[in-house]
């Protein structure tokens, strides 16, 4: 159960995917321009993430491995379009808004990262911790920085105007380097928190265990 | 060596089939709420164009003449059997693949209003086109397509000149006038055609509720 749990905390924060890990970053930049976007796409990556992780690594062992990449893919690619099909019937005006970047969940590299240095070679059980970890941190950040570049750049948070009136919002961070800009904010915020937490854990002289990311 | 290769080939079809199978029983799931979603769009937008409507006619002989331009769908809006106008929903190209608009054109030869029907142009850029508070004239609280409402198709259509781009989204603005004026033309030949125009009282005029915009055109900035 431990060594679940830090599996999972490994996605959150140590081995973020964007953070850390700095994959999968171009979605990250460009949903992340009001939050309700940052929400949908956090939770339909988790989704697909979580479940292309599950199937790979309960028939890991049928998978031959010079046509691996092929699979992964056609597993990742399935769940994609259920998500975008699922959410075009039952969310239209939040497929409306992210438009292409949910079909473009299938060329992300998290997953395929994911899915090859971790599931490919684990048991269900780790795995589904490290898709909900790793699939939580994405959506964690998202929503973040998609709070930040709202906030500052429509004046808004999901839509609803919370800066008075008389705010001239700062078209900068709604564009593409004003994302780059709170990203690094974030990244910086995030270096700070491991070395933290790393530091009171050696306090505690409580060794983190190291799992092969 | 060929042996494996056939094993492989097998064992990649399986994997594909068992992926197909899952997502056809998920697009007959989905099918009919997203048939539903898109004809209640369609319906809510028709009804925002021509409040007074009672009737949306479907007429099929509405042909484009230019290939980049495709009317999926059109028809005839009438009140009480007197008409109000045409309604095209039209598809073109746009920075973000094809854009579908639906574009009302009133009796007067000009345009009752503009609705996004599908667009997939950047978040945040382009897509401001179907954000109801972006706003290319703060100071009217004039959206990008509110300012084609009242509009007559004898304008040039340019943007920059008569029409208002989104910032930072010249593409998309270009390519949706674009759709808009296509669809506007081939409606008024249309209507030329079929010597559907306004009774002497001119009491048809068409309004866009939502997004009236009786001021004068700001031009260009």
């Amino acid at each position: 159960m431990k060594k679940l749990y830090s599996i999972f905390k490994q996605g959150i924060i140590f081995d973020n995917p964007l953070l850390m890990l700095m994959i999968g970053l171009c979605s990250a930049i460009a949903v992340t321009t009001n939050v309700s976007n940052g929400i949908g796409m956090g939770l339909a990556m988790t989704f697909v993430l979580l479940f292309s992780e599950v199937i790979i690594s309960l028939f890991r062992k049928l998978i031959p491995t010079t046509i691996r990449i092929p699979i992964f893919i056609i597993v990742i690619a399935a769940f994609t379009t259920m998500v975008d099909l699922v959410m075009k019937a039952y969310f239209p005006d939040l497929s409306k808004s992210m438009g292409v970047f949910i079909p473009l969940i299938v060329v992300n590299c998290i997953i395929m990262g994911r899915v090859e240095a971790f599931a490919s070679k684990q048991k269900l059980a780790s795995v589904i911790a490290d898709g909900l970890g790793m699939g939580l941190g994405y959506t964690w950040v998202l929503i973040a920085i998609a709070a930040v570049r709202e906030l500052l750049g429509s004046g808004t948070l999901a839509g609803i105007q919370v800066m008075p009136a008389s705010y001239q919002p700062i078209l900068f961070f709604i564009l593409p380097p004003g994302g780059f800009f709170v990203f690094s904010l974030f990244i910086s915020l995030n270096i700070w928190l491991k070395k933290k937490m790393e530091a009171s854990a050696k306090n505690k002289e409580l060794v983190t265990k190291k799992e092969a990311a | 060596m060929k042996k494996d290769m056939t094993k492989l080939g097998v064992t990649l079809m399986l994997f594909a089939s068992l992926a197909c199978a899952s997502l056809a029983v998920v697009y007959a799931f989905t099918k009919e709420s997203i048939d539903k979603q898109s004809e209640m769009q369609l319906q809510a937008s028709l009804k925002e164009l021509f409040p007074q409507a009672t009737a949306f006619d479907p007429i099929q002989d509405l042909v484009s003449p230019n290939p980049n331009f495709r009317f999926e769908a059109a028809y005839e809006v009438k009140s009480d059997m007197a008409p109000l106008g045409l309604a095209v929903k039209a598809t073109g190209p746009s920075y973000g693949g094809n854009a579908t608009l639906l574009v009302g054109i009133d009796l007067h030869r000009s345009v009752a209003g503009v609705r996004v029907m599908t667009l997939n142009d950047t978040p945040g850029l382009g897509m401001n086109a179907s954000n109801p508070t972006y706003y290319v004239d703060k100071t009217k609280k004039m959206t990008f397509l509110g300012q084609f409402a009242g509009k007559f198709l004898t304008d040039p259509f340019e943007v920059k000149k008569d029409v208002v781009a989104i910032t930072a989204a010249t593409i998309s603005s270009r390519s949706l006038t674009n759709i808009i004026k296509a669809a506007g033309n081939a409606a008024i030949a249309y209507m030329d055609q079929k010597a559907i125009a306004a009774p002497a009282e001119g009491d048809a005029s068409a309004g866009d509720g939502a997004e009236a915009n009786t001021q004068p055109q700001a031009g260009g900035k």
